[in-house]
């Protein structure tokens, strides 16, 4: 990966420029997402929150070109998404392990591509690394169905950091962890994204998990979604997941976030 | 213990069990033969003659020649069959647009009984060995078409979309998505097709033909000699259970797969 200048501004990497979308849902029109504007800088690490159903994964979606937006564009680097995007590593709420692949085989995968041409030895060294950083040794021949679902969640990142993609798309990654575990794997998630630099753009419920790992917090409106606030997360980095929350800094941006979304949260379609 | 308590004990053992089944044969050729000798009708045979027969047959080396020819039927249609059903499933699941316009053909030759059509395979093809290999690699290609297809309609989009986000091309996502997803229908439907093989072989040897275990039993009940008939069927017995314990043997070597695994 190219070495950037940390003291550079930061260039958009990802832009929204009236992006939005609507479905043909039986014959009814449904729109899942306003039109929004939206400017994702390189490096950045961005928490979208909002009631169920306001868009937010239909955003992940048209960045990853899994969707192709019905009005406006989506930028990235500069260049309009059209079909799927290469450049994003993706982490949906299902985990999508190969059941017939092994931790370690699943871990791999990417590793495995022509696009990435690795030579094998050093895909057993990343890959057993990589195994390590998630608490995962010993587990390395185990099938998915072997595994809670925290682990298969810790595969899934495992799997998706291996390749070190510029960006990282991740849709309440952590949603089904313990508040233990999920600590843990905030913490892991902190530093491997800011040691490489990585664009984050994470999709969650939890406001303390978005305070806590965003350089920025996107709240929602509910559907149709709309940016109702953005709210900057600025505490010095790296950030002690387990202690921050205890921060009185912190209590105040999470008061201040909860009176936005509060009232949202009520309008949520699936409440 | 009493008597009846001692045998009722020896019963649950494996040993004691053999033992019942090889005592319930043994009674029921025993009552069989004392009845012909007592002046049953003549088509029933007796145990003395077919073993008779059978031991002529392995003595004079023909046995092997007509299990030769049946196996090979089986074997050769069986394998054609299996090669160009998963091909050609494989290859449609990519076009979508010729499987479509092919679909209702396909569905509609599927559902036809392929035996209906060995009539026809002699017309073309003789009734040498080639008629009836073309009845039973006919058979096993629909059957390993249809199961190939259907794993390929079954494969979870998402893990082929998680693939290609991660750059793999057309061809990996093929070979690391969908083949091994789609391996557990390829696999059952070719343990299906096993039996499908081995029936169609010796219909299509009973129908015509100069060898073979089917030619055995239609030749030998044509001239009422019903010691070769059952002779022929007593080794149809053996090969059958043969080929289930083998089939046996190796799903349960497939059994170490992971829980989940569909199959």
């Amino acid at each position: 990966m190219a070495t950037r200048d940390v003291a550079a501004p930061m260039q958009a990497k990802i832009v929204l420029q009236g992006a939005g979308k609507r479905f043909d849902a039986r014959g009814r029109e449904m729109r899942a997402l306003e039109p929004i504007d939206l400017e994702i800088g390189s490096g950045e690490f961005v928490a979208l929150v909002g009631p169920s159903g306001c868009g937010k994964s239909t955003i992940l979606n048209l960045i990853a070109g899994l969707l192709a937006p019905t009005e406006g564009r989506v930028l990235y680097d500069g260049t309009p998404v059209v079909g799927l995007n290469r450049s994003v590593g993706y982490m949906t709420q299902k985990d999508n392990l190969l059941p017939w692949r092994t931790v370690k085989a699943n871990v791999r995968v990417a590793l495995e591509l022509k696009c990435r041409s690795t030579t094998s030895g050093d895909i057993d060294a990343r890959v057993a690394a990589m195994i390590e950083t998630v608490g995962l040794t010993g587990f390395e021949a185990h099938f998915p169905s072997e595994l809670s679902g925290g682990m298969r969640k810790r595969v899934a990142l495992a799997r998706t950091l291996i390749y070190e993609p510029e960006t990282l798309l991740m849709d309440e990654p952590f949603g089904a962890l313990d508040a233990q575990l999920k600590l843990l794997m905030l913490d892991q998630l902190q530093r491997l994204t800011r040691d490489r630099r990585v664009t984050v753009i994470f999709v969650t419920h939890d406001l303390g998990e978005a305070i806590t790992l965003a350089d920025r917090v996107v709240v929602f409106s509910a559907r149709p979604g709309r940016i109702r606030a953005v709210r900057h997360s600025s505490f010095e980095r790296p950030r002690d997941v387990f202690k921050l929350r205890f921060a009185p800094e912190f209590a105040g941006l999470y008061e201040d976030l909860w009176d936005e979304l509060k009232d949202e949260v009520g309008k949520g379609t699936d409440v | 213990m009493s008597k009846r308590e001692r045998i009722a004990s020896l019963l649950r053992t494996p040993a004691g069990q053999n033992l019942a089944r090889g005592v319930l044969l043994f009674a029921v050729l025993a009552v069989w033969q004392w009845g012909i000798s007592a002046g049953l009708r003549f088509w029933l045979s007796s145990p003395a003659k077919i073993a008779e027969k059978l031991g002529s047959w392995i003595a004079d080396g023909s046995l092997w020649g007509h299990l030769g020819a049946t196996l090979l039927v089986m074997s050769l249609g069986y394998t054609i069959g299996c090669i160009f059903g998963i091909l050609v499933g494989l290859l449609l699941a990519f076009l979508p647009r010729t499987r479509q316009i092919l679909a209702p053909y396909l569905s509609a030759l599927n559902a036809l009984p392929k035996i209906a059509l060995a009539p026809l395979f002699i017309i073309f093809l003789g009734i040498g060995i080639t008629s009836k290999v073309a009845l039973v690699a006919v058979t096993v290609f629909f059957l390993l078409y249809s199961s190939t297809s259907d794993g390929i309609a079954n494969i979870d989009l998402d893990l082929t979309r998680t693939l290609r986000l991660m750059g793999a091309t057309r061809v990996e996502v093929i070979r690391k998505v969908m083949i091994p997803a789609s391996f557990p229908w390829i696999f059952s439907g070719m343990r299906i097709a096993v039996r499908y093989a081995f029936t169609n072989a010796l219909l299509a040897e009973l129908i015509s033909a100069n060898s073979g275990l089917g030619y055995l039993i239609e030749f030998y009940s044509g001239n009422f000699d019903s010691s070769g008939a059952y002779a022929a069927i007593a080794v149809l017995v053996v090969i059958s259970v043969a080929i289930t314990e083998i089939l046996t043997r190796i799903e349960q070597r497939f059994r170490n797969l992971p829980r989940d695994f569909p199959a």
